[in-house]
């Protein structure tokens, strides 16, 4: 059996693997395909509603602009301008930096809202179980975060989809979504299998349903994703979701899968070796660090959990050395930080930028980590997660230099609106 | 210059010291001054020294200034350099950390004393050096009505004895209620403590007046003159009730198990008194006042007493931050939240503040330093909460908090500026011996690094080898610089070190 497997993956995976046209996410590092940011371009449609004017101005998009403004229009950035010195009596920061993209910030959906009549649910859509009335969407967006990725809980093996919001507007997720069905979302560890058992007491238990060990969890895994080959090949294969499966392994979606021990990392690369799946993305993935040549080879994303004071993380106690972050830019790892939906003031996504700088990492690095490169993750940098003329207004302002110790969000901009100050 | 370039006279120094029949100590007499140079000098008594040297002999600060002005002394170890920036040790104004269990289940206890609880070995000490935390108010938990006797440590030696600044300091005192108490109860519980030993007291002067006249009657009747006793008891003093008559009853006749309270209403000892919500504080004040605590008392407070600042303010007492510093306040009717910035309230009324770690931050009291100066306070009143304030509070202003002649060689040694993200505590030195470096810190090393202890590794022998080993615990030669400038080890990223999968299952 398992010969054919394996077989049968690699002669049915070869033609995606070869074909030039499958859409891919960019991966490279912000910095190789920043465009320079035109001085002055201008959007003459809609009137400019307001100007900001900042001692530094971090794009996310090339070098740090030394004093200049930005000009709103409508909901977009509709000019930035170097220089001068701003408006008398306008609005005067320290420093600018785009709004945060936070990738794993779990405030979605409980663990009650996950669907227990299986463990391989493609179809399943996070965007139809969020709470738009949250308080934490409100603590989110005035901690800087203003687009997040939200994803149904770790506690399937297969979850379903993700969609893109905003953190802050009309609590519709018709306003809020950018992205609808935006990456596959999966799972490996002991969350995969948690609370599962085989058959014994009630017999219409939710949780008498396999698997119950990691190993379960990932021949689950594979044999979803052979099963998806299967119905790529033959209409009598086709099984509920498999279109969505397939565009994971076609790489018209990346695949964000939960993995923090070493041993679980190491089985999502294997499996994304196994079947070829394009854009895969390792979430909370707090032992990185053990298997940095793996992981630089494997050509997967990282999303890092938050830092944690003693470096026990929360899921599956997964270590994370403070210098992994510095490690991945080193190795050209795309990595994205996360503070999964903290908005204490030393748990937020800002100061996780500031401990991966206290580990060590650049600071420019540390910005694309909260902004460009979830917005590349997630295939929503067309929209958000630079200052760039032509994308949504989403800024953050900061009392002094962004991430450090010594300096604080001192106001919010959403989609051109200033939402605190 | 060269770092460390004496040590080699104390190996002598030790060997001398064990011929004479002396146990080596950590400063031994012969070789205990330290010169510590550092490219900028943060006193927290005035200026910043730029180039600064700072000599400490006996484990008290004998000179500091510019290196032109300042005469080394020739035999003394150096240490430091250009490169560092020293600041004074920072200081715990309040802790219940270090101990085996913070709370006793006892409401009135003034009879214990945390020296029997604290734990040299305690990871929360280690932590305190690395953080650079130098001196540390050990008080009992906030859940209890009053608590035993508190002591300022150092987090420095394997015994208690060693750690010691000073002893039997303070007590603890809660108005919030202790867990299955209702507020009433719990001040039903501290009024009667307070009370009950008052009229106890005076119930004893009353036997001893009955006592007096009989001795009195009985000594007329004889025709003799009567001895007298006086001299044995003392008078009530301080600020509170006074019991008349005190006197006549000898205080080994009071009760040992609530002797300390009347210490405490007599002003011998501070009171460390524990705020839980707003409506505790006015109690808390009224209560300090009616027992004579108010001189000696310092408000331990939860971040909802901001509300309370006014009080606090006309009161004069200080305060010991014990909680989040933003307080989140949730309208229970549209469910909006305000936030306020504890520590800026107290600092806009003037009222002098501590910072303490109970703050649920994970980067120790510089970081929240830091903080408050990202909410707009001015930097020197964010140091000062971390340093002077809290040495004055606990009464040790004349020799902690700030680095000048006389007081205690208590220096970090940081590798930049104490509130920067990226600045770490390389060498911290307390009573001017050498206590941390962090070149030798493997747990550091784990932390930043990833890199395990030895023998962690080598137990593991399913697990890959580290990303790179790195010697922790290398020699130091005599006349070599010790590279202490925070760089991280090479890493050999791109070693392969699993091998291809070659089974799946």
């Amino acid at each position: 059996m398992k010969t054919i497997l394996s077989l049968g993956a690699i002669a049915l995976v070869s033609p995606f693997a070869t074909a030039g046209d499958i859409p891919q996410i960019v991966w490279d590092a912000p910095a190789e395909t920043a465009k320079a940011v035109e001085a002055s371009a201008t959007v003459e449609t809609v009137p400019i509603k307001l100007e900001i004017f900042a001692d530094a101005i971090y794009t996310a998009a090339g070098e740090m602009i030394d004093g200049g403004t930005i000009a709103i229009a409508g909901s977009t950035i509709a000019a930035i301008t170097p220089g001068g010195k701003g408006s008398e009596g306008g609005l005067h920061v320290a420093a600018i930096t785009p709004g945060f993209v936070e990738l794993s910030p779990r405030i979605n959906l409980a663990d009650l809202s996950v669907e227990e009549s299986g463990e391989i649910m493609p179809t399943m859509r996070a965007n139809l179980g969020v709470d738009l009335y949250d308080k934490r969407w409100e603590r989110l967006l005035n901690s800087g975060t203003t687009t997040v990725l939200i994803s149904p809980a770790a506690e399937d093996i297969v979850g379903g989809l993700t969609s893109v919001l905003k953190t802050g507007g009309e609590p519709t997720v018709e306003a809020r979504e950018i992205l609808a069905d935006a990456t596959l979302a999966g799972s490996f560890g002991s969350h995969a299998s948690r609370g599962n058992h085989a058959v014994y007491g009630r017999p219409t238990d939710h949780f008498v349903r396999r698997p119950t060990t990691r190993m379960g969890t990932e021949w689950s895994h594979r044999k979803a994703f052979y099963d998806t080959l299967a119905a790529m090949g033959s209409v009598e294969r086709q099984f509920e979701g498999w279109d969505i499966m397939g565009s994971v392994l076609k790489g018209e979606r990346a695949y964000i899968v939960q993995a923090s021990a070493t041993q679980d990392i190491r089985t999502a690369i294997y499996l994304k070796e196994e079947f070829g799946i394009p854009n895969m993305v390792v979430d909370a993935a707090a032992e990185v660090w053990r298997e940095p040549g793996l992981v630089a080879r494997s050509g997967m994303a990282v999303i890092l959990p938050p830092f944690a004071a003693q470096g026990r993380t929360a899921i599956d106690n997964g270590f994370l050395a403070w210098n992994t972050a510095k490690l991945l830019g080193e190795l050209g790892v795309p990595f994205a930080l996360s503070s999964h939906g903290s908005a204490s003031l030393n748990g937020r996504l800002s100061m996780q930028a500031g401990y991966a700088i206290r580990g060590g990492l650049p600071f420019e690095q540390a910005l694309a980590a909260v902004t460009i490169t979830p917005a590349r993750l997630a295939g929503v940098d067309s929209r958000v997660g630079s200052i760039e003329v032509g994308k949504d207004a989403d800024l953050v302002l900061w009392s002094g230099k962004p991430f450090a110790a010594t300096s604080r969000v001192v106001g919010v901009i959403l989609n051109g609106e200033l939402v605190t100050k | 210059m060269t770092l460390l370039r004496n040590w080699t006279l104390v190996p002598g120094a030790i060997a001398a010291s064990v011929l004479l029949g002396n146990l080596p100590t950590a400063s031994a007499a012969t070789g205990d001054a330290l010169v510590i140079e550092a490219g900028r000098i943060i006193t927290q008594a005035g200026d910043d020294i730029i180039d600064g040297v700072i000599v400490i002999q006996d484990g008290r600060i004998t000179a500091i200034g510019a290196a032109a002005d300042v005469e080394k002394p020739w035999d003394a170890p150096v240490m430091g350099g250009p490169d560092f920036t020293a600041f004074p040790g920072f200081i715990e104004a309040h802790t219940n950390s270090g101990m085996d269990r913070a709370n006793e289940n006892l409401d009135v206890t003034p009879f214990l004393n945390v020296r029997d609880s604290i734990d040299p070995v305690n990871f929360f000490f280690e932590d305190c050096k690395r953080w650079g935390i130098t001196t540390l108010n050990v008080q009992q938990g906030n859940n209890t009505v009053v608590a035993g006797n508190g002591r300022i440590v150092k987090p420095v030696g394997v015994t208690v004895e060693e750690m010691t600044i000073r002893p039997d300091f303070g007590y603890k005192i809660s108005l919030a209620p202790k867990s299955g108490k209702s507020r009433a109860t719990q001040r039903q519980t501290l009024n009667r403590a307070f009370d009950g030993l008052r009229s106890d007291l005076e119930d004893r002067v009353a036997a001893a007046k009955q006592g007096e006249a009989f001795a009195q009657r009985e000594a007329l009747g004889q025709g003799r003159e009567r001895d007298a006793d006086a001299g044995e008891g003392r008078a009530m003093t301080g600020e509170g009730w006074k019991v008349e008559g005190l006197e006549m009853v000898k205080r080994s006749d009071i009760d040992a198990k609530v002797l300390p309270i009347l210490e405490m209403v007599e002003g011998r000892h501070r009171t460390f008194i524990y705020c839980g919500a707003p409506m505790d504080v006015q109690p808390a004040i009224d209560f300090a006042t009616a027992n004579g605590l108010l001189a000696k008392a310092t408000l331990v407070l939860d971040d909802s007493c901001w509300k309370a600042a006014d009080a606090i303010k006309a009161s004069g007492l200080s305060v010991v931050l014990d909680s989040n510093m933003v307080h989140i306040e949730v309208d229970p009717i549209t469910e909006e939240e305000t936030e306020t910035f504890v520590p800026g309230v107290f600092s806009e009324k003037g009222i002098p503040f501590a910072l303490s770690s109970a703050n649920p931050s994970t980067n120790s009291l510089w970081f929240q330093a830091a903080l408050c100066v990202g909410y707009g306070m001015e930097r020197s009143d964010a140091l000062a909460a971390v340093t002077t304030t809290p040495a004055s509070l606990l009464g040790l202003g004349d020799t902690l908090g700030s680095l000048e002649v006389g007081k205690a060689g208590n220096v970090l040694l940081l590798s930049g500026d104490p509130l920067d993200m990226t600045s770490w505590v390389e060498f911290t030195i307390v009573d001017g011996v050498k206590i941390y470096d962090r070149s030798k810190d493997v747990r550091n090393r784990h932390l930043l690094y990833g890199v395990e202890p030895r023998g962690a590794t080598a137990i593991k022998s399913d697990a890959p080898e580290t990303p790179s080993e790195v010697e922790v615990d290398g020699e130091v030669e005599d006349g070599d610089k010790v590279e202490v400038d925070g760089e991280v080890p090479e890493e050999e990223v791109t070693e392969d070190v699993v091998e291809e999968p070659t089974t799946k299952d």
